[in-house]
């Protein structure tokens, strides 16, 4: 015991002031996470901002963003293993990690989200799997396709801890390691067949199919959840190495690896951005008159056009960026295609969610509001502290970034 | 040759289909009938029920009133009185009718039965309210808060309605309890026919006026003959303007029926005032 207190200190002091005080912010957060959740999971749902008729808020938000932007794990999985675009493997740790923990803090959410956390299982003992084959409720399908694509993360998740130099000693991880690398493309094709079918439902598939309500219904929302993961999520799995390569002031990763996965995502934003304006022009032209709304009644309130608006213009910023090769090599302006991708997509997420509750139902009624109280956002912050200790825990002590094993840590070598 | 061939779907023995309609002419607002929606479903009371979105109530006692309501002069303003609970809603694609809030559940906790009525199995409930997100009626309420029965009113429970726990989805179900309770009580006399069985939910028994009746929509000599309301100029369904068009234009009704499942509710409104109709049916300005 007396080693181990000896060891955080020697480690805690090994950390910068700057270092320490972002530490000392994630802890404090995650602590803040761990009294509100008792607090919602033992007294209720009753201490959110979320009603009757805002059904669903910041903690849904945060499982559409997190399984969006970590189904670039599934995306990036397909080009290196299936398409065999090898200049990715350096970033893949990182990217299998990524999609992991977004799975992962999608069900923490989900657990506190739901009225009756303590029957969550009921989800796979009483499934909605309807008439056919395939399940009836988009919810179902979502339960469904999380865990088996959760449990193909961890599975490739594994041999990142067991390449650590201390456990690689021992033969048999060393070899169940090896084995389970082989097996890799087998996981990825299989994650990129769960991972299509639960960014649709979960993304856009869960509220298209909400014929009855004008704000949400249209059809083809399923693809257009499926586009956005890619390019959001890609963009993701450039954003976080570069921030932690950043800050450890190290290459992380060989340019090429970045410049590679950030062409994908700037071909997939031009997809998204089309999809998205057909989206919107099937919504002014067949869906809000279906409804009796006019576009403007449809895009107005308080998650309306301002969200739209942010969403398309900040996806015009990685377009533009990654699709012209003298911008995307240019450091700052590939971060802020970065940073603009993941909030493209984020934002989408938001006006799903947001504004699909705000559109009022009747005709008497106006736009509604939802603000969240202090145990929504610590819960939904300390979430993402967890995420990014996480995340700074194996970058610490395993081989996260195996390129950097390969170049002697690449010291000094800041990409910043 | 003769031979059975076994039909494909299940055929019920119900004939009813339960249905209500709601004159609004004659409504007058006292609320008795949430009043007793409330005491004959178990509805839990609060010492401050003032937050409004979190109430639980299956029936709601809306306010409408006319566009102008800010700028009008004494005598301009017009007021309506809504009773609104859930909508029973039938769904109109027709290979595969379901109301709106049944399909989306993903543990099976609701569903429709053969009478029309959509259930809710408290005790199967997650409480994820993607039903309530799908509901275009805002009938289904959930327990943000666990129910609490002040002082003596837990004496006065309904020992036919199960008590629901925190973090569940309920729902009005057309008092389908007191119909089995009906069942039973006839049964007892020896008669099995389950179409013999008539009954009247506590909200409609409540109303003073008669405002609001009850009965099965397939029946030509129930008050609510569904073929009857649909020709009656004064009825309109709640956010439902596709009905206007089935006479009016019949190829654009065919064309949206084809693209967008309507919820297709069970309960009717009447009226005479063209603003309300207005406002009931849809969004479109009067």
């Amino acid at each position: 015991m007396k080693n181990v207190i000896e060891w955080i200190k020697n480690e805690w002091n090994s950390y910068s002031k700057n270092m320490r005080i972002a530490l000392a912010v994630l802890f404090g957060l995650v602590a803040l996470f761990g009294i509100f959740a008792i607090q919602i999971l033992f007294w209720g749902l009753g201490y959110t901002d979320m009603n009757n008729n805002f059904a669903m808020g910041i903690w849904i938000i945060g499982d559409l963003g997190l399984v969006a932007l970590g189904g670039g794990a599934f995306f990036t999985g397909f080009f290196l293993y299936i398409l065999r675009v090898d200049k990715l493997e350096p970033l893949i740790n990182s990217t299998v990690l990524l999609g992991f923990m977004c799975y992962l803090f999608t069900f923490i959410l989900l657990v506190f989200d739901i009225g009756q956390p303590l029957r969550a299982w009921f989800g796979y003992s009483y499934p909605n799997w309807g008439p056919g084959l395939m399940p009836q409720s988009m919810l179902t399908e979502v339960v469904w396709c999380l865990t088996f694509y959760f449990l193909v993360l961890c599975v490739e998740l594994i041999p990142i801890p067991l390449k650590h130099k201390i456990v690689d000693k021992i033969p048999f991880f060393h070899y169940f390691g090896h084995y389970l690398h082989k097996l890799m493309w087998i996981m990825a094709a299989v994650g990129t067949f769960l991972s299509f079918f639960h960014q649709g439902s979960l993304g856009g598939g869960m509220w298209g199919v909400l014929y009855a309500k004008p704000g949400w219904f249209r059809p083809h929302y399923f693809f257009l959840a499926i586009v956005a993961a890619t390019a959001g999520g890609t963009s993701f799995m450039m954003l976080i190495p570069k921030i932690a390569g950043r800050i450890m002031k190290k290459e992380v990763a060989p340019k090429e690896s970045f410049m590679t996965l950030a062409r994908i995502s700037g071909v997939m934003f031009v997809f998204y951005l089309i999809f998205r304006g057909y989206d919107l022009y099937s919504l002014f032209n067949t869906y809000a008159p279906l409804a009796d709304r006019s576009y403007a009644d449809i895009l107005g309130g308080y998650y309306g056009w301002w969200v739209v608006i942010g969403e398309l213009l900040l996806c015009l910023v990685p377009i533009v960026i990654f699709n012209v090769k003298k911008l995307r090599e240019q450091e700052k302006l590939h971060f802020a295609g970065l940073v603009s991708g993941v909030a493209a997509i984020s934002l989408s997420k938001v006006e799903a969610v947001l504004h699909g509750f705000s559109v009022p139902n009747f005709s008497w009624k106006g736009f509604t509001a939802y603000n969240p109280t202090v145990q929504e956002w610590f819960i939904f912050l300390g979430s993402l502290a967890c995420m990014t200790l996480i995340y700074m825990a194996f970058a610490r002590f395993f081989p996260l970034f195996p390129h950097l094993e390969k170049g002697g840590h690449g010291e000094g070598e800041a990409t910043a | 040759m003769s031979g059975h061939v076994a039909p494909k779907k299940k055929v019920s023995d119900m004939k009813r289909l339960w249905g209500m309609a709601i004159d609004l002419d004659k409504c007058t607002g006292c609320g008795a009938c949430q009043v007793a929606c409330s005491q004959e479903n178990n509805m839990p009371i609060f010492d401050d029920d003032s937050d409004l979105p979190k109430r639980v109530v299956f029936l709601d006692l809306m306010k409408v009133t006319n566009d102008n309501d800010r700028d009008a002069k004494f005598g301009d303003v017009k007021v309506a009185y809504l009773p609104k609970m859930c909508m029973q809603c039938a769904g109109n694609d027709p290979d595969d009718p379901q109301p709106p809030c049944v399909s989306v559940c993903p543990v099976v906790a609701t569903d429709v039965g053969d009478d029309g009525v959509v259930s809710q199995i408290w005790s199967r409930c997650i409480g994820c309210r993607y039903c309530q997100a799908s509901c275009p009626y805002e009938a289904r309420v959930f327990n943000w808060w666990k129910p609490r029965y002040e002082g003596s009113f837990k004496e006065g429970l309904n020992p036919d309605v199960s008590i629901a726990s925190r973090g569940t989805v309920v729902k009005c179900t057309f008092c389908s309890h007191i119909w089995k309770r009906e069942r039973d009580r006839l049964i007892a006399k020896g008669v099995t026919d389950i179409n013999a069985v008539q009954y009247t939910p506590a909200c409609v028994a409540a109303c003073p006026t008669g405002a609001m009746v009850f009965g099965d929509l397939k029946d030509p000599q129930s008050p609510v003959y569904e073929e009857k309301l649909k020709r009656d100029p004064r009825a309109v369904r709640l956010v439902h303007s596709i009905d206007a068009l089935r006479d009016t234009n019949p190829a654009e009704y065919e064309r949206r029926t084809k693209i967008k499942n309507y919820p297709n509710p069970k309960v009717w409104y009447l009226t005479s005032d063209q603003w309300l109709r207005e406002k009931l049916s849809g969004f479109k300005k009067s």
